[in-house]
């Protein structure tokens, strides 16, 4: 009999809920209990909602337990691991019967995200178990030449998961074309977006398969060295990353004339991002690395004729790179076979906001939007209205209700006016204001823009402070058209795409909400009750018993009356903090 | 080269291969905007303001970085094109927290440069100062009186020194009366006749200033005034002890000495009418002013007794009666300052009694604060918040009393001031025999009939306020051709309002006259702080001390009782000095540069467009020369970048991100603790005026004439601009030179003006006598020599020249030695015995834009970035932009230039160290024998030496491995495209020769990208040794001896001395020398050991001394000749690569004689032919230059290393006096 395992999902998440307690837990079981089984780490299953998760794998298959604390962990190990009786109502996904998160899982096509929440991410063999370094060496044993190897990533359809939506192939093919005696490989880990974690799940989970990835695009381009450039506040990552690099070293994968092919040097180094979402871009990623301040540049030249210390470079996102090895092993017909006629196999988002599943998914190219949130996603927190979602994060732009039918494809998101992005999307309920939104997102871009640009620099700024004083309620006559005039020469004239595309959310809520807007600036009025400035509480007399509570619980004292008869607010006082709204049992506080 | 075809604004247009669209555009005459661009640098990208249109590419693209390809087309002047560029600038103006000009200037009227005319007053320059004031105010000694100074209340000195504005208009009354007083007062150029000829209607401050102008620009023009005198009001409403008649008629006379002719009496209508002047002149100018006064406006000022207050004036002026108010008691109402000159008047009539009545308080009185105080003094009394209701008068119809009204202060009106409301039931009644009513004028165009029955093509209008209707942009009334200005348009203003109008209508007046269409001034872009919030008192308290101003000294109030006038102007040049000092230089100093101003003016942007918040720095003023001012910035980074790819020295960075973002010296410190080299080259590159010179005088800025020039500070022979304005060197910027191409300086070249400002300069000869200096005239100075020279032999006199004097300067002086003196003791201190070393190098000198051609360069002195600053630029942009890695061999612990260098070698000894690469490559046999074979001389001499080396003991010196140095050498002689820079400052001359031993071994001379640098210490110490300053050389080069035929004949002398073979220090020592001359060097103050350099001065000796300055040589000299600045003589220089660069003669000799004109006066003495131009003596001492032959180099022995020169700085006193201030500001 096959010894049980439980796996402890210890990706960032996992840990953020508590699963290194559940984990120690299980494992002082373990060592005082003599209790037999294999106790595992892995990366991020993917049901951040559920977290912390642990899975036990028995003879009979396998059980995913949600919401494990300590203490249910106990019970689980008590009940499953030593009487083989599973318990039943913390399990969350099974192979044996129906859960009611399964929705969840159908749907889903694990490609990049294949290893994640499967295999320990600090034991190169789990990887190597489930296939890992195959592609490599499957390159090596057919003599599958390096044009070959472009070719195959051509011919699989995938395109750049980082957001661009560049063939990767032809990204390759041109670094290949590039003669030079020096070339290196980049993998752009800098994820920044508010909301998107895919690329810190996906190392976290499966650092090797980004490895293998690199080697393959080192050996098609001819670059014997490479980095992987990784923001620092992923500092689990960046140590998966470092350990999985010495492992690969220590087997020959990494270093000189690796897998044991003469003259086939390749090396990789981690360096760590200072925090600058600009950075993400690829030519201030390259000025970061060089150790210059991270600005970008104008290209041409592009980063395949002059990048790295102005050597021919190819940039990869890590969605992208962990791809490929599976293409090469499984063939691009495979890959190519998912997905839309310009969109080929599948896409990883990050699912967040006002949704019920918030987590991450890996979902085939052409599933419809609406099927992410509502199926996969399980629809709206609290039975809220669907107002939209943002897609690709700041540089993106929101997709309304009536758009929701949109397929998840380069071509379709971008003609709503939002971008596929690297993955982040961000759902929004009845409740969100989409002034506000932009606003936020806004700030976002204008505080990480470099400064370099005029457009950028100040454009941005000016466009902030137009929303944060029309969410203030004091929006202007014409502020929607100096709004569109600045959206227009910022998207048109900026150095590099944080510029181009930071105008993007409020080009989007102004194409579908701009009565939002108006409501603001000419009423006077929030519609989603959402911008403070904009609201007020008012006690309706007949609703009031007079209990005290609301003039209890305000700040400022801005709520009087007798004990028994209505209060009132003092408007002059009231900072609309929400505490009456909330703390009244009778419904009594207006918000209008 | 290969050629691209585009269409470039739908022409078809060929352009070069790798060129960008802002190069294609402005060589095709297109004007592209840009500010982060500039031809130093590589592109950037980050301004925007640059963009184009491109077909097929997404969005607009920045031209600067945007590279021509086939098939392009390029579109730069389309409407989203220039909207893009205008909301960029607007976008950096809504950040851009800095003034162009300052509030004086913005205030006035007439828009007169205050802070330019201060700086020129600080300087002295006061005919310059009434020059500037005169373009925009052709009255300055009057308003210098009387202006009402709207630009001292706006003065911010007020802020900082509480309502204490600067002394504009003492300062400028001062300067005009220094200006009216002066042999020469400020006389403008007069254009030739234009046959055109205006007629100017009204000889008051608006008539008389349009007169000026038109003048000016050639025109016939004649003034018609109505009164017995031209002046208008200031003769007529303004009182003498304000404004004497005597002053009016003297700066009348500046206007009128330029051809304008005043015609009194002739008043328009009456006694001259517009049929005729129709007839006559091109054009007219209607300056009528506003003539006819105001009562009370209350129910029975008809009384007897009761006048308007200009009809008080007026009269008294015009029938020069003064009125006689003995006993009597005056009520004057009103708070103007026409109120005033009543109230001070009727106290000069003998009144008993003289009360201002006025309907606020002192606060809101509208007249000029001094006026009131003075009043006050002068016994004057003030009834405010009063207000006249009622005049009664007797049976007679006299004056009797004033009823009158308390008033309070309500809700402020239109004006801003609170509005006087009535106290009700508070009547009371003032008896008094006089009213005055100063409450205002009234304009009356009594000749409208005439001219309008005349007029052949319009008709003049009157407004509804009965003033002169005119378009107020262009100032164009409804007949063409005729233009009206001043009070008779605007109603009753200012003198500087109508001033300003005559401005505009006679920038009208000429184009109507041009036959052009009539158009206002081009509007300029301002950037302004006040757009951003109001300015407070603590943005200018640190940069500036409080300093109270110089008041104006008066008449004793008890001596007053006259016309006299009151006010005595500034004391002394110095008190005017100490007043220019409080201004606070508001106004930027690159406003006339700014290329952020001239597109946002081009673009016609609007700063406030995009308001919002704005980040405000304090200004860095911590560095000497450079001042940091981040408010101005526009973060092109142009700073940042020249000074990491063309200085190296990395000394500024960008902080923060966004719109936090600024500009800053490393690691937040003062630039001056950095690795900045004080270089200015961030100055250079800054298209606004957030890198600026922090300048040691009132900057101005003002408008200044320019001149180009060689640097004489070292050997690199970079062009200079100077610009200066009456004399004065206000800065010094590059010009693209064809050495410094890009117009680089260094901080000498940049900042190292300061000694032709200097007061100290010498300027007259002068002999000590017991001891003590006297300044004596050229001619006795020229006798004292002749007399000494004749008492003694030829032998006993001895000449030294300097390495800073031109060619020109040193050939002639050799020639009086040789030709005249008949002495061969002719030497420089600056090579005193050492020459050979380093001159021999320049033969075949890599010219420093062929660096980019080379393949590696050795550094041999990290003191090249001190020493030749622009050179060291060069290694740098060569290392930056052509990736060529630099060797720097480094003596001891010197650090210098350790962050440009790629590679660092830290030697014992460098002359050891090449003598032991030599050692190694000829015993190697690894020398190159092809080279040494065709073009050398001395080699088997030279190998026989060497050899006889011990090895091992070169080795040990010079303090590296046998092995490491054995790879260097190969390295050296291998890789053929070498370059090897050394600088005569950190070099012995034996190491200079060995370095010459080391290129002729590996034959790296005469190709390109290859062979060595000799960095000299001075502009034209190359000079030295062609001009044979050297007992064994002739001028050419030659060998004395060979050429003494030649010279003989040249010279047209038959007793050339030849005598060589001596040691000049010995001489000089031996006390053979009777007579020493020294030109232009000051071994004594540049000496490394001063005691060993007096012994070389003769004791007892007749010692002449020529240079700019008491120098220390000078002190020890018996007779000091003052030398003309290079500037003011013109020559040549040879610059370290032997190239000639001239120079021209651009100013007069201060010295009254050129450095040529000395040099005759000698020359005539001794029988030496006179030069008449510096161009005859280049002629001569070119045909001495041998011709254009391959040389052979030679090898040359040495047997150690010698000691280092014995003079700093070339022997060269202008260097030594700026390194001395450069440490003196820096340790500050």
């Amino acid at each position: 009999m096959a010894q049980t395992i439980v796996r402890v999902g210890m990706a960032s998440c996992g840990i953020a809920a508590g699963a290194r307690k559940v984990f120690d837990t299980i494992k002082g079981l373990q060592n005082t209990d003599h209790l037999s089984f294999e106790l595992q780490q892995t990366g991020c299953i993917g049901m951040c909602f559920r977290e912390p998760l642990v899975e036990v794998i028995d003879e009979n298959g396998c059980y995913l337990y949600g919401e494990v604390d300590a203490e249910k962990s106990l019970e689980i190990l008590n009940k499953h691991v030593r009487n083989g009786e599973p318990v039943r109502e913390y399990i969350v996904r099974t192979d044996l019967f129906v859960t009611p998160d399964d929705p969840f899982f159908k749907g889903q096509v694990k490609i990049a995200l294949r290893n994640c929440g499967v295999i320990d991410p600090e034991n190169m063999n789990d990887y190597i178990q489930q296939g890992g370094y195959e592609a490599v060496k499957k390159i090596f044993s057919n003599n599958i030449s390096r044009e070959d190897v472009i070719q195959m990533i051509i011919d699989s359809g995938l395109r750049g998961r980082g957001g661009g939506g560049f063939s990767t192939g032809m990204k390759w093919k041109f670094a290949y074309n590039s003669q030079n005696e020096t070339k290196y490989i980049i993998c752009n880990a800098d994820e920044g977006d508010p909301g998107a974690f895919m690329d810190r799940s996906l190392i976290e989970g499966d650092p090797h398969a980004i490895i293998e990835g690199m080697i393959i695009g080192a050996y098609a381009i001819g670059a014997s060295d490479g980095v992987i450039y990784c923001r620092a506040e992923y500092p689990l990552a960046i140590k998966r990353l470092n350990i999985a690099i010495g492992q690969a070293h220590e087997k020959g994968f990494l270093g000189k004339n690796i897998f044991g092919i003469e003259g086939f040097n390749f090396d990789l180094y981690v360096k760590e991002g200072a925090g600058a979402f600009v950075c993400g871009e690829e030519t201030a990623l390259m000025a970061s690395i060089e150790g210059e301040r991270g600005m970008p540049r104008r290209r041409p030249p592009f980063p395949a004729v002059s990048g790295l210390f102005k050597k021919p470079t190819n940039i990869n996102n890590v969605e992208t790179w962990a791809n490929v090895p599976w293409i090469i092993l499984n063939g691009p017909e495979k890959y190519a076979a998912y997905g839309t006629e310009k969109s080929k196999g599948t896409k990883v988002f990050a699912l967040a906001g006002k949704i019920n599943h918030g987590g991450l998914v890996e979902v085939p190219m052409g599933i419809p939007l609406r099927d992410v949130i509502y199926k996969l996603g399980g629809g709206i927190q609290n039975n809220k209205k669907f107002k939209a979602v943002q897609m690709g994060g700041p540089s993106g732009g929101c997709i309304p209700e009536h758009l929701l039918d949109t397929i998840v494809d380069y071509d379709s998101v971008t003609a709503t006016g939002a971008i596929m992005g690297s993955g982040g999307l961000v759902v929004m309920d009845e409740n969100t204001c989409m002034v506000d939104m932009a606003r936020f997102f806004l700030d976002f871009t204008q505080k990480e823009s470099c400064g370099k640009c005029t457009f950028c620099r100040v454009g941005t700024k000016r466009m902030l402070e137009i929303l944060t004083r029309i969410t203030q309620g004091e929006g202007r006559d014409g502020d929607i058209e100096l709004l569109e005039e600045l959206c227009e020469q910022i998207r048109t004239s900026s150095l590099c795409g944080l510029g181009q595309t930071a105008p993007n959310p409020v080009l989007t809520t102004l194409k579908y909400f701009r009565h939002e807007y108006e409501a603001h600036i000419y009423n006077k009025k929030c519609p989603a009750h959402n911008c403070k400035k904009l609201l007020t509480y008012t006690i309706e007399t007949d609703k009031c018993t007079g209990c005290t509570v609301c003039a209890k619980n305000c700040p400022t004292n801005a709520i009087s009356g007798e004990r028994k008869l209505p209060h009132l607010i003092d408007q002059s006082l009231c900072i609309k903090c929400g505490a009456c709204f909330s703390k009244c049992k009778f419904d009594a506080i207006s918000l209008s | 080269m290969d050629t691209i075809n585009v269409v470039l604004n739908g022409k078809n247009v060929q352009a070069h291969k790798g060129e960008s669209i802002l190069e294609l555009a402005t060589r095709m005459g297109y004007q592209i905007p840009t500010l982060c661009h500039d031809p130093r640098l590589e592109p950037f990208s980050s301004c925007f303001v640059c963009v184009v249109h491109v077909e097929k590419m997404k969005g607009l693209q920045p031209s600067c970085s945007t590279k021509v390809t086939e098939g392009m087309v390029i579109d730069t002047e389309r409407e989203d094109v220039k909207k893009s560029r205008k909301m960029a600038l607007e976008l950096l103006l809504s950040n851009h927290y800095a003034d162009c000009i300052g509030p004086c200037k913005e205030t006035c009227p007439a828009n007169v440069d205050v802070q330019g005319y201060i700086s020129l007053i600080e300087k002295g320059l006061y005919s310059e100062a009434i020059g500037l004031i005169k373009d925009r105010n052709p009255l300055p000694a009057i308003c210098g009186r009387v202006c009402v100074r709207p630009c001292e209340l706006a003065c911010r000195r007020n802020l900082l020194d509480e309502n204490n504005g600067v002394g504009i208009d003492y300062l400028k009354r001062f300067a005009a009366d220094q200006d009216l007083k002066s042999e020469n007062h400020y006389r403008p150029e007069v254009a030739p006749a234009t046959g055109k000829s205006v007629a100017v209607i009204g000889g008051g401050p608006g008539g008389l200033s349009a007169a000026y102008w038109l003048a000016q620009k050639g025109h016939h023009v004649d003034i018609f005034e109505a009164m017995p005198h031209a002046g208008g009001w200031l003769r007529y409403g303004i009182p003498e002890y304000r404004l004497p008649n005597a002053l009016i008629d003297q700066e009348i006379s500046t206007i009128t000495e330029l051809g304008v002719n005043i015609f009194t009496n002739k008043k328009l209508g009456e006694n001259i009418s517009y049929k005729d002047i129709q007839e006559k002149y091109n054009a007219t100018i209607l300056t009528i002013g506003s003539q006819k006064g105001a009562l009370v406006g209350v129910e029975g000022e008809d009384a007897d007794g009761v006048f308007s207050g200009i009809d008080f004036l007026k009269n008294m002026e015009s029938t020069g009666q003064k009125y006689d108010f003995k006993g009597k008691k005056i009520v004057v109402v009103g708070g103007g300052n026409t109120a005033m000159d009543c109230c001070r008047t009727s106290r000069r009539c003998g009144s008993e009694e003289v009360t201002v009545v006025y309907r606020r308080t002192e606060a809101e009185m509208p007249a000029n604060p001094i006026e009131i105080h003075e009043s006050k003094l002068e016994g004057v009394n003030y009834m405010f918040l009063t207000a006249p209701v009622k005049i009664l008068k007797d049976e007679n119809g006299k004056l009797k009393s004033m009823v009158c009204q308390k008033m309070e202060l309500g809700e402020p009106d239109a004006s801003g001031r609170r509005r006087p409301v009535p106290v009700e039931g508070s009547d009371f009644e003032i008896e008094c025999d006089y009213i005055l009513a100063a409450i205002g004028q009234k304009t009356d165009v009594n000749f409208i009939n005439d001219i309008n029955e005349f007029a052949s093509n319009g008709q003049l209008k009157i407004t509804k306020w009965g003033d002169i209707e005119a378009n107020k942009e262009t100032l164009e009334t409804g007949i063409p051709g005729v233009f009206a200005a001043g009070d008779g348009v605007t109603g009753p203003a200012t003198a500087i309002a109508a001033i300003a109008q005559a401005k505009l209508a006679v920038n009208s007046c000429e184009q109507f006259l041009n036959g052009l269409p009539i158009v206002p001034p081009a509007k300029e872009f301002f950037s302004r702080k006040e757009n951003f919030r109001q300015q407070e008192k603590h943005e200018y308290a640190g940069k500036f001390k409080h300093q109270l101003r110089e008041e104006m000294p008066v008449l004793d109030p008890k001596d007053r009782m006259n016309f006299t006038e009151v006010e005595l102007g500034y004391e002394s040049e110095a008190v005017a000095k100490n007043e220019t000092a409080r201004c606070l230089e508001c106004g930027c100093g690159a406003v006339y540069t700014c290329d952020l101003k001239k597109h946002a003016t081009d673009y016609n942007a609007n700063q406030i467009h995009y308001a919002g918040s704005f980040k405000e720095y304090k200004v860095d003023f911590s560095h000497p020369y450079i001042e940091i001012d981040n408010n101005k910035c526009i973060l092109c980074g142009r700073c940042i970048r020249i000074c990491k790819e063309v200085v190296g020295a990395e000394a500024l960075g960008f902080v923060n991100r966004g719109f936090e973002t600024y500009v800053a010296p490393a690691m937040a410190m003062s630039l001056k603790d950095t690795k900045c080299e004080s270089c200015g080259m961030c100055i250079s590159t800054c298209p606004t005026g957030a890198m600026s010179e922090n300048k040691l005088f009132k900057p101005g800025p003002v408008k200044t004439e320019s001149f180009e020039t060689i640097c004489n500070y070292c050997s690199v022979g970079c062009e200079l601009e100077v610009q200066h304005r009456g004399g004065f060197v206000y800065g010094v910027k590059g010009s693209k030179g064809q050495v410094n191409q890009g117009g680089n300086l260094c901080n000498s070249g940049r900042f190292g003006y300061q000694y032709m400002n200097d007061a100290n300069r010498l300027l007259k000869p002068c002999v000590k006598e017991n001891g003590s200096w006297k300044d004596i005239e050229w001619s006795e100075a020229f006798e004292i020599i002749a007399k000494q020279l004749k008492s003694s032999k030829p032998s006993e006199s001895a000449f030294t020249v300097g390495a800073r004097l031109s060619n020109e300067e040193q050939y002639f002086i050799q020639k009086i030695a040789r030709a005249g003196v008949k002495t061969n003791t002719i030497s420089s201190f600056h090579y005193m015995e050492r020459g050979k070393g380093y001159t021999e190098n320049s033969l075949a000198s890599v010219p420093f834009n062929e660096l980019k051609f080379a393949r590696a360069i050795w550094v041999l002195n990290p003191e090249m970035i001190k020493s030749n600053g622009v050179a060291g630029f060069a290694v740098q942009s060569a290392r930056k932009k052509a990736d060529i890695p630099v060797t720097l061999i480094v003596e001891g612990d010197n650090h210098l230039m350790d962050h440009k260098a790629d590679r660092i070698i830290a030697v014992k000894s460098k002359y050891t160290f090449i003598k032991a690469m030599n050692y190694y490559l000829l015993n190697s046999g690894k020398q190159n024998a092809l080279f040494i074979n065709g073009r050398t001389e001395g080699f088997e001499a030279f190998k026989e030496s060497l050899l006889k080396e011990n090895y091992t003991s070169l080795i040990a010196a010079s303090g590296l491995a046998q092995d490491v140095i054995e790879s260097l050498a190969d390295e050296f002689n291998n890789i053929a495209e070498t370059v090897l820079i050394y600088t005569e400052a950190g070099t012995s001359s034996n190491a200079a020769m060995e370095i010459n031993n080391l290129m002729l071994l590996s034959g790296k001379l005469g190709k390109t990208g290859s062979g060595v640098i000799a960095l000299k210490s001075k502009n034209n110490s190359q000079g030295l040794r062609d001009n044979g300053i050297c007992p064994k050389t002739a001028p050419g080069g030659r060998k004395l001896n060979d050429a003494k035929a030649e010279l003989e004949a040249l010279w047209q002398i038959n007793d050339l001395c030849v005598e060589t073979d001596f040691s000049i220090k010995e001489r000089l020592k031996s006390g053979a020398i009777k007579n020493l001359f020294i030109f232009g060097e000051d071994p004594v103050g540049t000496a490394v050991n001063t005691d060993e350099v007096k012994s070389l001065i003769p004791q007892n000796a007749f010692v002449v001394v020529a240079d700019y300055f008491m120098t220390a040589t000078a002190e020890a000299a018996t007779l000091v000749l003052p030398m003309a600045f290079p500037f003011e003589t013109g020559g040549s220089y040879t610059n370290t690569q032997r190239i000639i660069q001239r120079y021209e003669a651009e100013m007069k000799p201060k010295t009254g004689k050129s450095n040529i004109e000395l040099l005759n006066g000698i020359a005539e003495k001794v029988d030496v032919k006179p030069f008449s131009t510096t161009e005859e003596i280049f002629l001569e001492f070119a045909s001495l230059l041998p011709a254009n032959k391959e040389v052979l180099f030679s090898f040359n022995n040495t047997d150690n290393d010698n000691q280092r020169n014995m003079f700093v700085f070339g022997a060269d006193n202008l260097v030594l006096r700026h390194q001395k201030q450069v440490a003196d500001l820096m340790k500050k």
